[in-house]
């Protein structure tokens, strides 16, 4: 059941005087005052200009904010006493807040926004990010319309991308979902989608709420089981990915949460892609994203010096986890000089591959296999960059599809070094 | 009974709108008639209304229903004579109910000698009566009322080889309100009227009186100022007389025919009718909870008219694009439903002859600030004929029983001024007063009873308003004050059961006394105040402190 | 003389053969006890073997870093060793309970103190295995740390968090055992303090500028790494 003690007695009783609506907007914050402001205002826009007549509620989930955020976003909120600035609202419009947790947690919050939707009755919900300052009010019409109108379950977004941002999902996220679990969906793991009250209800029934963490990650489950299930799935163009402030101190955590959450997914549903052959793509909605070109200053040396100093001091770690042929070839690129040295499409399938069979078999500690894999993705990512560093769009694009490929003409060797359970 | 004799009088009105024409044929010949309106007057007093409201009954070509008027001292020979309207005159005020009139003061028909006068020439004395031009081309910014008939607000008279000013069908000329001449005139037939014993007048469109070049001609200061010289001059003459506006407008530019006190006593809250409606589909209270905000404060003698529907479209002109849209497509799927930017369909057919529904509007429109108006037939849940033409649809004739006729005339059926309402839902022999008055649980007892409650207590009509502003936006909850007493009503607007907790804080200590059943609620306290409520519902209470 | 040899002879077998079959009975029961012991600890390796195979013991001990000792002290697995161990000890207990019986002076003793010893000889074990797991845990730990942050000499690190956790699972093991406890401790005692004196000293007094170097490069390090590497990887 939904309505568990990780909801509030205050939270319920604005629930009930919301009542059912049609349209139900999630919006998970942490002092987030810098941007919170012009989100709220581009989603109550979106509202009153793509859904007029339909009842809608916001619903900020929030991790103990200490500068105001939720004040703001309950500010858009219209009613007799509060009326909309500009557009003329035809309705009242809640916006209400509840605190989560006295610090971030995505996974609670969005199990929050969830326990909301199946509270309220919501058809079509949309999950935003507070930090997308380049937020339109279109959006919203983008990720609901699917839901609402087409019968689709889930609605993933496309961003236009620097061709070296988010190598993470182009090197590894993209292509090993799509060549596991047989469908083409460029943005796995996102921070801003739209799903349906059937599939939210589903999600929050299973049993992934109960691993202890903070659920990071989550949102990946939540597309994983969207594909396990049969959901009907879209994408729909948004616009340019907002460029947040990170440091390289963020891959490792980065890694936990897609990764890792990938990783032990694939335990779960072993059934379902050990049995998926070739992949299939998913009806996108919108311009094709196209790449950005611009030229990054990027510290490429640094990368390759990580992966070599990663690769040498991290040998007795690897020896558990790879197999002997590939930590050999691992080795001897890793000793190469930077023009020489080159991470093979296939040579990182095949590391990805054995990381994941080791991870399923827990040959050390599973977080710790995590953290092994950060040197080799800067190495894997050092090759990208000098490969593409005067690639035209088409080329990346030719290149991760190629890569793609790659993990799906080896999926015969996972499965092969793969164990299950008895 | 006696008359209420009280000045203020319409502010403790309950009016019933009627057209004679429609009531009660006495003579045989399809058309209803003064002697059989008189006739039913026991039925009127019975269902417990206290003024009639009579639609146009002078001598017209009625290409207008009546509106296009031929002689405005007279009554059209098919309703009989002025000794028949004298008569019931009498007849009403013996039973303490009060009659008001209509006045179509802008315009007169063509077929009015005025205007024959008017067109003959040029240099004919009544030529200035009206308002006429060379070219069609002044008062350029003026919209068109009757978009789906007239393309233009001048037509050509081809008798005078000029153009004269309509703001209605073309058949129905613009008096000019410049002259003079016309305003004493006006003035001489209001006297007329008032010599004889009628209430008061309702005063149709009287935004348009004056037209201004470079103006949109609607609520200009000259307007204003003829309706000022009307008004003073029946305070001088019959005092305790009243005036009601028909004003299509915006609240705040309703107002000022208010004047200071010194213009009409009574205007139509035009606005907040659409959006009653509205905010029960929406089952959302903004709508309702806005314009009421949005309401300018009114002089303390003045009094806001509230209905339901009339005979008109339910006029959507004064709503945003986005609402009339929405209008549109949840009362009026049908376009042969619309009409000059409105729907032309009575309550109940609107409500899809839901008791409920039916029930909760007109609760609303017994307790919210202003004199209630019900249209005739509506007391019954009447149904429409869309297929009438024009507005015609809802003027249909009286249901009284389920016999020939529907006991409404003994002319034969061909005959009928219109035709009868027959469908299997709404027609005549299952829509009657007979039938309903049988039964103890039609809607015509249950207006009955409720007029009952409405009229023990002249809090609603002469009471200030305070908006409760739950959280549930579905419950639109006011208190209404006057004085010592104070009524607390709380409207569910959902079709759905809900639970409100109102903030009753400042009536801490009262006992909620249900004003249908008289039964005792629990006592206020100092946390929220739990009420649940079933789809549609709604609770008068009276709060006693003992 | 002769009957008297013979009567002393007759007398000293008598003796002989009387102590004996005082101690016959005594032998007999503690024959059956050995030989219920054999059984009895025979089960309790079996059973003991099934539980650690159960408990997947050799994945344990193989990530402990035990297992790759074991094998190259051309031992048998840990879950093997381990089980033949509680064989012998209860079998070896059984044994000593059977002697006991025979009632000889001075061995009571001994063997009391040897089951007083036995819980203490387990706990070490015990702390010992799971010292060895937890330092084989942080090392990695630490080790993988410090390969991502771009720490200098990881492998150091790493080896000297291992070092620092076995000396004191060592340390604990051996005062539980009650082997030269305070000789560990205090050279536990002196070795975490010796380090932390020589880190003081280092950034304190002689490698002042080492030291400010040392810090420098760390801090311009960071910041340059964040001026650069603009790529987010989400």
């Amino acid at each position: 059941m939904a309505e568990e003690s990780f909801l509030t007695d205050d939270f319920l009783r604005q629930l009930i005087d919301v009542g059912e609506v049609d349209i139900l907007v999630g919006l998970p914050t942490h002092n987030n005052a810098k941007t919170v402001g012009s989100v709220v205002h581009a989603i109550q826009s979106g509202i009153l200009s793509g859904f007029p007549r339909d009842r809608a509620v916001i619903i900020n989930a929030d991790g103990g904010s200490r500068d105001g955020t939720p004040d703001l976003v309950t500010g858009v909120s219209i009613d007799d006493m509060r009326p909309a600035s500009k557009l003329y609202a035809l309705r009242t419009l809640h916006s209400i807040t509840t605190k989560y947790g006295s610090s971030p947690a995505s996974g609670v919050a969005f199990r929050t926004i969830l326990a909301a939707a199946e509270l309220l009755r919501a058809r079509a919900c949309v999950v935003l990010s507070p930090e997308s300052t380049n937020i339109e009010p279109a959006w919203l019409s983008k990720l609901l319309r699917p839901v609402y109108r087409d019968g689709f379950d889930l609605v993933t977004p496309m961003y236009r991308r620097h061709k070296f941002e988010g190598l993470l999902i182009t090197n590894l996220l993209y292509p090993m979902t799509r060549a596991l679990y047989g469908k083409r969906i460029y943005e796995a793991y996102a921070p801003e989608f739209g799903f349906s009250g059937r599939l939210g209800t589903q999600f929050l029934g299973q049993d992934v709420w109960t691993n202890g963490t903070d659920g990071a990650g989550v949102e990946l489950r939540f597309t994983l089981a969207a594909i396990t299930g049969k959901f009907g799935i879209c994408q729909s163009f948004l616009g340019e990915k907002i460029h947040v402030e990170r440091s390289s101190a963020d891959l490792v955590p980065a890694l936990r949460q897609t990764v890792g959450t990938l990783f032990a997914s694939l335990e779960r549903d072993f059934p379902v892609w050990s049995a998926v052959t070739g992949c299939e793509p998913v009806p996108t909605d919108g311009d094709d994203q196209e790449v950005l070109l611009e030229p990054l200053r990027v510290n490429r040396k640094r990368l390759r010096e990580m992966f070599a100093s990663g690769v040498a001091e991290l040998e007795s770690v690897f020896q558990s986890i790879l197999s002997p042929p590939t930590l050999a070839e691992l080795q001897r690129i890793s000793r190469l000089g930077e023009d020489e040295c080159r991470y093979s499409a296939e040579l990182w399938v095949r590391t990805i591959y054995e990381f994941a069979a080791s991870y399923q078999k827990s040959v050390i500690s599973r977080d710790h296999i995590i953290q092994a894999l950060a040197p080799l993705f800067r190495g894997r990512a050092f090759t990208f960059l000098t490969e593409h560093r005067n690639a035209s769009a088409g080329q990346v694009e030719r290149s991760i599809e190629d890569l793609c490929l790659e993990f799906e003409r080896l999926k015969p060797y996972l499965l092969e070094i793969w164990k299950p359970r008895e | 009974m006696p008359l209420n004799p009280d000045v203020l009088w319409y502010k403790d009105a309950i009016i019933y709108q009627v057209h004679v024409r429609t009531f009660y044929d006495s003579n045989g010949d399809g058309i209803g008639d003064f002697q059989g309106l008189a006739a039913k007057l026991d039925y009127l007093q019975e269902l417990g209304i206290n003024t009639i409201w009579l639609m146009p009954f002078f001598p017209s070509p009625l290409r207008d229903d009546g509106y296009d008027i031929a002689d405005y001292q007279s009554v059209h020979p098919s309703y009989g004579t002025l000794e028949d309207f004298r008569k019931f005159l009498e007849s009403a005020h013996d039973r303490g109910i009060r009659i008001i009139i209509e006045l179509v003061a802008n315009h007169t028909s063509d077929q009015h000698p005025w205007f024959q006068e008017s067109r003959s020439s040029q240099d004919n004395p009544r030529r200035d009566w009206y308002v006429w031009s060379d070219t069609d081309t002044r008062y350029k910014d003026t919209r068109i009322i009757f978009l789906d008939t007239e393309k233009s607000n001048w037509a050509w008279d081809p008798v005078s080889k000029s153009f004269y000013w309509h703001r209605f069908f073309s058949h129905q000329p613009d008096l000019n309100y410049d002259n003079p001449a016309v305003r004493e005139q006006m003035w001489q037939v209001m006297k007329f009227w008032l010599d004889m014993g009628v209430d008061g007048f309702r005063l149709d469109a009287v935004p348009y009186l004056v037209e201004r070049e470079g103006t949109n001609c609607e609520n200009l200061p000259e307007t204003h100022a003829v309706l000022k010289e009307l008004r003073r001059q029946l305070d001088d003459h019959s005092p305790g007389r009243m005036l009601l506006a028909e004003a299509n407008q915006w609240p705040a530019d309703l107002r000022p025919y208010f004047g200071d006190g010194d213009e009409f006593h009574m205007a139509f809250h035009f606005p907040l009718m659409p959006r009653m409606f509205m905010g029960l589909k929406l089952e959302d209270r903004k709508p309702i909870t806005e314009i009421l905000q949005q309401t300018p404060e009114i002089p303390p003698i003045c009094q806001w008219s509230l209905f339901l529907r009339n005979h008109d479209e339910l006029t959507l002109e004064m709503v945003t694009d986005v609402e009339r849209d929405y209008m549109y497509d949840s009362y009026a799927v049908s376009k042969m439903m619309r009409l000059n930017l409105g729907i032309r369909r009575r309550l109940a057919p609107l409500l899809d002859n839901d008791r409920r529904r039916i029930e909760l509007m007109n609760g609303m429109l017994m307790s919210l600030p202003g004199t209630p108006i019900i249209y005739y037939g509506d007391e019954i849940g009447m149904g429409d004929n869309i297929n009438l033409g024009d507005r015609n649809g809802v003027r249909t004739p009286m249901q009284w029983n389920g016999e020939t006729n529907a006991g409404f005339s003994n002319a034969a059926s061909e005959h009928l001024y219109a035709p009868l309402i027959q469908d299997p839902v709404y027609g005549y022999p299952a829509v009657n007063v007979l039938r309903q008055k049988a039964s103890e649980h039609s809607l015509f007892n249950w207006m009955q009873r409720i007029l009952a409650v409405r009229r023990s207590t002249v809090a609603f009509g002469r009471g200030a308003i305070e908006f409760l502003y739950p959280a549930n936006h579905r419950i639109l909850a006011y208190v209404r004050r006057l004085g010592n007493e104070t009524i607390l009503v709380v409207n569910n607007l959902s079709s759905s059961a809900q639970a409100v907790e109102l903030n009753l804080r400042g009536y801490k200590g009262n006992i909620p006394i249900e004003m249908f059943g008289r039964n005792m609620f629990p006592r206020v306290g100092d946390g929220p105040y739990l009420l649940t409520m079933g789809p549609y519902q709604f609770y008068w209470f009276r709060l006693r402190r003992l | 003389m002769r009957d008297l040899i013979i009567s002393e002879l007759t007398q000293a077998l008598h003796d002989i053969a009387r102590r004996f079959a005082h101690f016959l009975p005594r032998l007999i029961v503690m024959l059956i006890l050995a030989m219920l012991g054999w059984v009895i600890a025979y089960v309790v390796k079996a059973v003991l073997r099934s539980i650690l195979r159960l408990i997947k013991f050799d994945k344990l001990s193989e990530k402990a870093g035990a297992s790759q000792l074991l094998a190259k002290a051309a031992l048998p697995s840990a879950t093997e060793l381990l089980s033949r161990f509680v064989f012998w000890v209860a079998w070896l207990g059984f044994i000593l309970l059977g002697i006991s019986v025979l009632g000889i002076l001075g061995m009571q003793d001994e063997i009391a103190r040897f089951f007083l010893f036995l819980p203490r000889l387990f706990v070490a074990l015990f702390i010992l295995f799971v010292g060895l797991l937890a330092a084989s845990f942080f090392s990695r730990a630490a080790l993988l740390a410090a390969v991502n942050a771009n720490m200098p000499s990881p492998k150091v690190l790493s080896l000297a968090v291992r070092s620092i956790i076995i000396v004191f699972v060592l340390s604990v093991v051996f005062e539980e055992l009650g082997l030269a406890e305070q000789t560990m401790l205090v050279a536990f005692g002196i070795a975490f303090g010796a380090l932390m004196l020589g880190l003081a000293i280092a950034f304190g007094i002689g490698g002042r500028d080492l030291a400010r170097g040392f810090l420098e490069k760390q801090v311009v390090r960071s910041k340059k790494q964040e001026n650069e590497d603009e790529l987010s990887p989400l």
